[in-house]
């Protein structure tokens, strides 16, 4: 009868449960709306024209910022001052908050209420979520948060991944036993693992130091550096120890303990509570968004971790890994092809939960003022400001947080539903 | 099962090890001199004062961080390079240190760079000496605030840009001349040491052991027999800081633990007898609702609301009461903090019953029950339920942990003297002997947990046995 069979794989099988279960699929594309008002918050809430008109001509004052950002052009020296809200133009297309998020407006400054009468030209220029204590627009704030929130959450979760199930991976599919190196080069890495450290930390500390005050990419950078020497001192380890690979008692091989060591991380790291553990990190550097995505990432990837451990030691016994094996591809392969696409289930429902629990600690920090930068307006610093602020203040910014959290929680209970076999519908 | 918790209990000390190699270096490198916070900055730039009371103020904080145990090395054995001498630690002030250590990096001559700085604090002293007359108080000052900048930077343009301005004080007084030794004295040491640069040495690794006198071999062993040092902040013995935040996190955790069992668990269970019906549904929707609800945003609601803002004004908003307060006082102020205590919990507890729950009804054993002829509720409680304990004695080993630990959102928001809010205070204040033993607390009691958790799995369920497990 059916025109079309259903094709039996099984990510389509979880998409035809996962579209079945309404909520989840609303919360779905309720965060895609989300994740758009995210990319083009600049659209949609900013002081400047998307474009406007004068005796030249039309010109894109929006566009031109990202140009300038990216370096291609110089900003007009008349525009540098400019109060765009004060301007008069022939013709000027809007946001549809005409306002930044810097944007002071002092004549409805000291929380002018969404309820009652603002001092503004129009409705067109009307704060639709009020005003904070210097002038500045909640909803345009509001907008800009979403991008940090978004930012966060799969910034922070997927560094959080990428620890997890490397760390898993090798900690499941290894186990104890399994990776083995000759005693050689165990002893000539213990050896030279001082002056690798020395020469790719210690030695340049003072310029990580200096890159992780300047900015958060500066000290990527630096790092990568450091950790591209680190690799070189391992590489020149594998080198001078080859020769003695023949050697009957250097060449032994012996078992690395991977997963008692992957585990051991994991519990150190569990039991110290992870929010005093992320506010003493950020308390130490500078304050960078960069910086709290990157301590909750590398504070929340235990359950990863886990997960993808359990599958694969469930998987390494199975007679396709030992095929591959036998067939005589490398464990690399076996590893990324075989066995973690089997645990991607699992990991996709941590990272939704994760999401949501990431957007909660950003809110949290910046609730109470430490990581993010006093310039940036976060929901939660927002919700900090109402503090001292009439009533209204505290609903926009609890609520967006309350609502982004709730969409991932959803869509995680959603992918959780749709994967788990035992619900058929 | 004795020797699983005993192999358990061997593996707790090395963990622990590390997490206080963790706390302790993490506390380290925190920004900030606690010696000064504890004296109120005294190293700061603008008034002059004589050299004997400047001395003076040197001496209190050399003494205050021997007290504090400060002047000693960190750790057993420092990796540094050739150029950075093994006495570095010895210098007082932190930010001096920073400057030290910036100098090394690009100067690496140790000998000189400690000359250059003998000279700048000996142009300090002699600063402070100088006789004040009415020409030259500008100069001083300007020379005072001078020094200042020298003592916190190292870098080669911005101190050159310093001595400029030093030139144009002692030119600006006729009674500066009295600084010209000590003057000449600190560019002679800088030009020196610009001069007879060895920066290569920073490339020469070098190990220095300290021996057990360090830092953290002293917080160690005293931590190790119970002594958990002297708070900063107050001088109360930091033993005494943690037992009142602990009893006073103590009381709404457990209170608030109780009220969520006693609320949650039939509700899970209500909900999940009803599957799918109507009053199902809404209290799942409902559930999942709290769960989402950030606990700061509640709270901060609720004190709007209730705590004397714009409308009512039912409920103190701040602490818990003092200790004479009567009985009703104290409960008055609970009242808020207990509901942001509860509400997510209570909603997580009930969600996990009610999954279990599902769970459990839909074993072949509840099936045979109702074909014998039990009545509803005896299925529902004794077959269904019992057996779906076992997440929520899980839950309840992950939710003593935080019951110590407080929760420091809502212990923020409240002003609630707890766990939470010491140990956030503590480390904004550098209060290092408190920070230690708060993580050092949590850590054991967060391990305890597992274990006890894992204990009572294998009590609950026969079929887990830790025993015979490799």
């Amino acid at each position: 009868m059916a025109a079309t069979p259903l094709k039996q794989d099984y990510w389509s099988y979880v998409k035809r449960q996962f579209s079945k279960n309404k909520r989840a699929v609303f919360s779905a594309w309720f965060v895609f709306i989300l994740m758009l008002v995210a990319v083009f918050a600049d659209f949609i809430a900013n002081e400047k024209p998307i474009a406007f008109k004068d005796k030249e001509g039309w010109h894109f004052p929006v566009f031109k910022e990202y140009g300038v950002k990216l370096g291609l052009t110089r900003w007009p020296a008349e525009w540098a001052n400019m109060r765009w809200s004060q301007m008069e133009f022939e013709a000027a297309v809007y946001a549809p908050v005409p306002y930044s998020p810097t944007t002071q407006d002092y004549n409805n400054a000291q929380f002018a209420s969404p309820f009652e009468e603002q001092d503004v030209r129009s409705a067109r220029w009307r704060h639709w979520l009020g005003t904070e204590s210097l002038g500045r627009d909640v909803l345009s704030a509001m907008v800009h948060g979403t991008r940090i929130a978004f930012m966060v959450g799969l910034v922070s979760m997927s560094i959080a991944t990428l620890i997890g199930v490397f760390l898993g991976a090798l900690a499941g599919y290894f186990g104890d036993d399994r990776l083995q190196v000759s005693r050689i080069s165990l002893y000539l890495g213990i050896l030279f693992a001082i002056p690798a450290y020395f020469y790719s930390f210690q030695a340049r500390a003072h310029i990580l130091s200096a890159a992780i005050a300047d900015s958060f990419l500066a000290f990527l950078f630096q790092l990568i550096i450091s950790l591209v020497i680190f690799a070189g001192f391992t590489g020149f380890v594998w080198l001078i120890g080859r020769p003695f690979q023949k050697s009957a008692f250097l060449g032994k091989k012996i078992g690395l303990p991977v997963d008692i060591i992957v585990q051991r991380i994991i519990e150190i790291l569990v039991s110290i509570p992870k929010l005093f553990l992320i506010i003493a990190i950020v308390a130490i550097a500078k304050p960078s968004v960069m910086l709290v995505m990157a301590v909750i990432g590398l504070t929340s990837w235990t359950e990863i971790a886990r997960l993808i451990r359990a599958e694969l030691l469930k998987v390494r016994n199975l007679e396709y890994v030992e095929a591959a094996h036998a067939l005589g591809f490398p464990s690399w392969r076996i590893l990324l092809r075989h066995a973690v696409p089997n645990a991607i289930s699992p990991v996709l429902i941590a990272v939704a939960f994760g999401i949501a629990s990431a957007i909660l600690v950003e809110g949290f920090l910046s609730f109470i003022g430490i990581g993010i930068p006093p310039e940036v307006l976060t929901w939660g610093k927002l919700l900090s400001l109402s503090r001292s602020a009439p009533w209204w203040f505290a609903i926009a910014p609890g609520f967006a947080i309350f609502l982004v959290v709730t969409l991932f929680n959803l869509l995680g209970e959603g992918l959780t539903d749709a994967t788990d076999p035992r619900q058929k519908r | 099962m004795f020797q699983y918790i005993l192999k358990r209990i061997l593996i707790f000390i090395p963990t622990l090890f590390v997490i206080s190699l963790i706390t302790f270096m993490l506390s380290v490198n925190v920004p900030g001199d606690p010696v000064e916070q504890i004296l109120g900055g005294g190293g700061s730039a603008g008034e002059i004062g004589q050299s004997s009371s400047r001395l003076a103020s040197e001496r209190s904080y050399i003494d205050k961080r021997k007290e504090l145990g400060l002047d000693l090395p960190v750790f057993y054995f420092s990796l540094s390079n050739a150029a950075t001498p093994d006495t570095l630690y010895k210098v007082h002030r932190k930010p001096h240190k920073e400057m030290l250590d910036g100098l090394i990096q690009q100067y690496g001559n140790w000998p000189q760079i400690s000359a250059y700085y003998d000279a700048i604090r000996q142009l300090d002293l002699a600063i402070a000496d100088l006789p004040a007359d009415s020409l030259n108080q500008d100069a001083r000052i300007g020379m005072r605030d001078e020094v200042f900048k020298l003592f916190n930077n190292a870098d080669a343009n911005r101190i050159s840009n310093t001595f400029g301005k030093m030139d144009a004080h002692m030119q600006s007084a006729p009674s500066m001349v009295g600084l010209k030794p000590e003057y000449s004295a600190l560019r002679k040491a800088f030009s020196e040491m610009q001069e007879q640069a060895t920066p290569y040495k920073n490339w020469i690794p070098s190990v220095h052991f300290f021996g057990t006198h360090n830092q953290y071999h002293q917080w160690i062993t005293k931590f190790m027999v119970g002594d958990f040092g002297i708070s900063y902040q107050d001088g109360r013995p930091v033993r005494e800081a943690v037992w009142t935040a602990v009893s006073k996190t103590l009381l709404i955790s457990f209170l608030s633990i109780i009220l969520t069992y006693i609320i949650a668990v039939p509700i899970g269970v209500m909900s999940a007898s009803r599957r799918n019906s109507r009053s199902d549904q809404i209290i799942t929707t409902m559930l999942f609702i709290l769960y989402s609800l950030p606990s700061f945003w509640v709270a901060t609601l609720l004190i709007t609301f209730f705590g004397g803002g714009d409308f009512f004004d039912w409920f103190p908003t701040y602490g818990l009461g003092n200790d004479y307060d009567s009985f009703w006082v104290k409960a008055h102020h609970l009242v808020l903090p207990l509901f942001c205590w509860t509400y997510g919990g209570l909603a997580f507890v009930s969600r996990q019953m009610r999954g279990a729950m599902i769970g459990s009804l839909s074993q072949d054993y509840i099936r045979t029950a109702w074909a014998k002829g039990l009545p509803g509720s005896k299925v529902l409680w004794k077959h269904a339920f019992k057996n779906s304990l076992l997440p929520i004695i899980t839950l309840f080993a992950s939710v003593f942990p935080l019951a110590i630990s407080g929760s420091i959102v809502l212990e923020i928001i409240f002003s609630i003297p707890g766990m939470g809010k010491l140990a956030f205070d503590a480390l904004s204040a550098r209060n290092y002997p408190v920070v230690y033993t708060v993580v050092m607390f949590s850590a054991i009691v967060t391990m305890a947990g597992y274990l006890v958790a894992d204990i009572c799995y294998a009590l609950v369920d026969p079929r887990i046995s830790y025993s015979n497990k490799k």
